[in-house]
């Protein structure tokens, strides 16, 4: 059984991100990019799933420019036995992203395609949704425990009301939750060995995907400074401010 | 007791335990009380008064120090900073910020970052020490490696001495050599030349983006000769080396698993430059050469900011992993090539004497600077190691003395070393710091009895 696992480059998550100058989006030229934090939980999963031989293949695929090739070396190096790259300079959509991997999904035919639940950059939190749609496949989300037994996955979910048991046939769509797992480091030898990994660039336009945006963004802005502080000079002043507020 | 007009006094006696140590659990406070002056005039007005008075006083900064030299336990007046924390100015085009002296470090270091610049002098206690205090110990810390220490920082100095003079000491110049430079007396001073009421510090670019590495070492003498090897093939901005021993005590603490296979002897926590993710194929070449050479027998590199900082965790959170063992803390240093014989020559010097005690060996290797901590065996009570400890620390200075090295590369001497000096110091060159301390300080009321004994 295969496991394709779709990973996003994004901006770090410890990165302080600055809208540019012109409000025409968020500033990434020269700011550490990553493998998105959820991706990365999810390919773990798929890993260790491998690791104990219920799964014999991991494939990571990216949608997007040259540069996310970095990412998908990493995760080459994390232990993914090989990449698709989905080529295109393009802004990618949620919906965009789900239809290029329905495409990918049949070309692979995988057993589980394992998402982030979110991306850390645009937070849309819909693609492996609407994969599941397109696919006409269950979906789990916001697995926080993944458990496979031949054709059947039972999945724990983090849900508003506590958690959650589905059982979901397969082939179906996982995504992730940040208490899933703690992903591995990546050992030096192994960016070595990655190297040497298959890695296919395919691009967008010919995988006959519709890619127009279906939003559009027309002004990004920072959210609005804190009022700085203010030095009280007694304890009989505090309560005074907090009874002026209202909060006292 | 009189006392000068509109200064802000404290003497409780919670508030005189607080302000009466450092991070020295050594002696017992016992300061007469605390002062909090606002401004240079009203530590000039504290200065006259203990003159008058013949009052000692003891300058505080955020008492993260090492070696007593914040320590009360006299009768002294403590004169905290922490009523003087405004940043006065920050100047993009030197690029400079000024401060009062009771700003944190690590205040410091955001304002930088939000301007877009950086000021690099870091270490894990840089959010509680205070300029002042930085300044005062002219602290060191995990980059020196790339950036030296705050002494290569300061660019001005407002200084009050023990005869009430105001000092601004070379006024923020990036040059400046008309004559002598008091301000790199007042650095590494401890307080007792002058209190520190206002400092400028230069600033630098904003660091590029780093990774980080882990490696395993296959023994001690395989440690020198990587860092030689990584320092010429990446742009290094630390290279801090830390035991088994050191491991452990962070995994217990923390309940947290070393992210390497296993344990070795020694590994390092290896910072470069990153901009773009490309450095990481020249850290992998040297990586291959190392482990080709039989010195590195695994390692790991970071991915992302998050797993940066993981890595350095095992670095940062040794110190206060065995603060509960009540160590006996040794910051000494010797010149970078002769590290490996130095540490296995103190190894060797601990273990013949007390084979029962376990060392934690860590430090800025890269430095020469290495912290030896030797921790309390459970079944001893803390006075009993302590006395064994003492009885050890003449053959450590001595052994120290005999490599050429320093007895403190960073925490300064305060009361902790003060008596060992000479292991290091020649008669001449403490008989003339003693003539300084003289010049700047007749009455004698500034911290006495740290970093020189008190002639009576
Ligand atoms: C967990 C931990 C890790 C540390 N790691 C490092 C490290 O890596 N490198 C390093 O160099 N140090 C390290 N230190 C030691 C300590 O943080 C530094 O020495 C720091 O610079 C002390 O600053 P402070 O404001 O806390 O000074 P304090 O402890 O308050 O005072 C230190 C000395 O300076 C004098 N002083 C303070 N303020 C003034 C002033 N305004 N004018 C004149 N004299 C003054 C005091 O009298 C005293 O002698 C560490 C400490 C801890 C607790
Ligand atoms: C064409 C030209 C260009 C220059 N450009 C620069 C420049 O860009 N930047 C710059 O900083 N300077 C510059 N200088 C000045 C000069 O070169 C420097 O000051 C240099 O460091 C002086 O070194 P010296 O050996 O010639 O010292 P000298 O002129 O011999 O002596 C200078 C001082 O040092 C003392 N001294 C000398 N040797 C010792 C010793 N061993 N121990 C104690 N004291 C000693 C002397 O008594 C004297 O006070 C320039 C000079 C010239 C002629």
């Amino acid at each position: 059984m295969k496991i394709l696992v779709p990973i996003k480059r994004v901006v770090d998550y410890n990165v302080r991100v600055r809208v540019k100058s012109d409000g025409s989006g968020v500033e990434t030229e020269g700011v550490k990019m990553s493998i998105n934090p959820f991706d990365e939980i999810a390919l773990e999963e798929a890993l260790r799933i491998k690791e104990a031989g219920k799964a014999e293949e991991v494939i990571v695929c990216s949608i997007g420019s040259k540069d996310c090739q970095q990412q998908l070396r990493t995760g080459l190096a994390m232990g993914a036995d090989r990449a698709l790259h989905v080529l295109t300079d393009d802004e990618v959509q949620p919906l965009a992203a789900a239809r290029a991997l329905l495409k990918l999904v049949e070309k692979e035919d995988p057993k589980i395609v394992f998402l982030g639940k979110q991306a850390i950059d645009d937070d849309c939190n819909q693609t492996g949704q609407m994969l599941a749609a397109l696919w006409q496949r269950p979906q789990a989300t916001f697995a926080s425990k993944v458990d496979l037994d031949g054709e059947i996955a039972t999945v724990t979910r983090e849900v508003d009301a506590g958690l959650e048991t589905l059982e979901v046939d397969l082939p179906a769509v996982l995504t992730s939750d940040l208490r899933l797992n703690e992903p591995r480091f990546v050992k030096l030898p192994d960016i070595m060995k990655a190297k040497r990994k298959p890695l296919e660039e395919i691009a967008l336009a010919e995988l006959g995907v519709d890619a127009g945006p279906a939003l559009e963004t027309t002004a990004f802005e920072p959210p609005p400074k804190r009022a700085g502080g203010r030095m009280l000079e007694s304890v009989q002043e505090l309560v005074d401010e907090l009874k002026n507020k209202g909060l006292l | 007791m009189s006392r000068p007009e509109g200064i802000e006094f404290v003497d409780d006696d919670a508030s005189r335990m607080h302000y009466g140590r450092d991070w020295t659990r050594f002696w017992t406070p016992a300061p007469h009380s605390i002062a909090f002056p606002r401004s240079t005039e009203e530590v000039v007005a504290l200065v006259a008064w203990a003159r008058d008075e013949g009052r000692a006083l003891v300058p505080s900064g955020g008492r993260t120090g090492l070696s007593g030299g914040a320590v009360a336990a006299d009768g002294e007046v403590v004169v905290a900073f922490d009523r003087m924390r405004d940043v006065l100015e920050l100047d993009p085009a030197e690029p400079s910020i000024r401060v009062q002296a009771g700003v944190a470090v690590g205040e410091v270091q955001r304002r930088a970052a939000e301007a877009g610049f950086d000021y690099p002098v870091d270490w894990s206690a840089a959010d509680s020490s205070q300029v002042g205090g930085s300044v005062a110990t002219n602290a060191g810390g995990i980059r020196v490696l790339r950036y030296g220490m705050t002494r290569d920082w300061v660019r001005g100095l407002t200084v009050v001495t023990g005869r009430g003079e105001v000092l601004a000491l070379n006024r923020g110049l990036i040059k400046n050599n008309a004559g002598l430079d008091l301000r790199h007396l007042m650095i590494g001073s401890e307080g007792i030349l002058g209190l520190i009421t206002e400092v400028t510090l230069g600033l630098t670019d904003a660091p590029p983006e780093r990774s980080v590495l882990l490696l395993a070492f296959s023994g001690l003498d395989a440690v020198m000769p990587a860092f030689q090897a990584l320092r010429a093939g990446l742009s290094l901005s630390a290279f801090e080396f830390f035991d088994a021993a050191s491991v452990q005590a962070v995994a217990a603490a923390g309940d947290r698993t070393f992210p390497l296979e296993a344990i070795a002897p020694f590994h390092a926590v290896v910072e470069f430059d990153d901009p773009d993710g490309s450095a990481q194929d020249a850290a992998l070449a040297v990586f291959e050469q190392l482990v080709d050479a039989g010195r590195v027998v695994d390692g790991l590199v970071s991915q992302s900011g998050s797993q940066a900082d993981e890595l350095w965790h095992w670095r940062e959170a040794i110190s206060e992993s065995i603060t509960p063992r009540t160590p006996y803390k040794n910051d000494v240093s010797v010149r970078v090539s002769r590290v490996p014989a130095f540490l296995e020559a103190l190894d060797e010097l601990v273990g013949r004497q007390y084979p029962d005690f376990e060392v934690v060996w860590f430090g800025h290797i890269g430095d020469g600077n290495l912290h030896m901590n030797v921790l309390r065996p459970e079944a001893w009570s803390v006075e009993d190691f302590r006395e064994a400890c003492n009885r050890l620390t003449p053959a450590v200075f001595e052994l120290v003395g005999r490599f050429g090295g320093s007895l403190s590369a960073e925490h300064g001497v305060g009361l902790l070393k003060r008596d060992y000096l000479a292991s290091i110091k020649s008669a001449d060159e403490i008989a003339l710091m003693r003539a300084i301390k003289q010049v700047f300080d007749p009455d004698g009321i500034l911290n006495p009895g740290k970093l020189l004994t008190v002639e009576r």
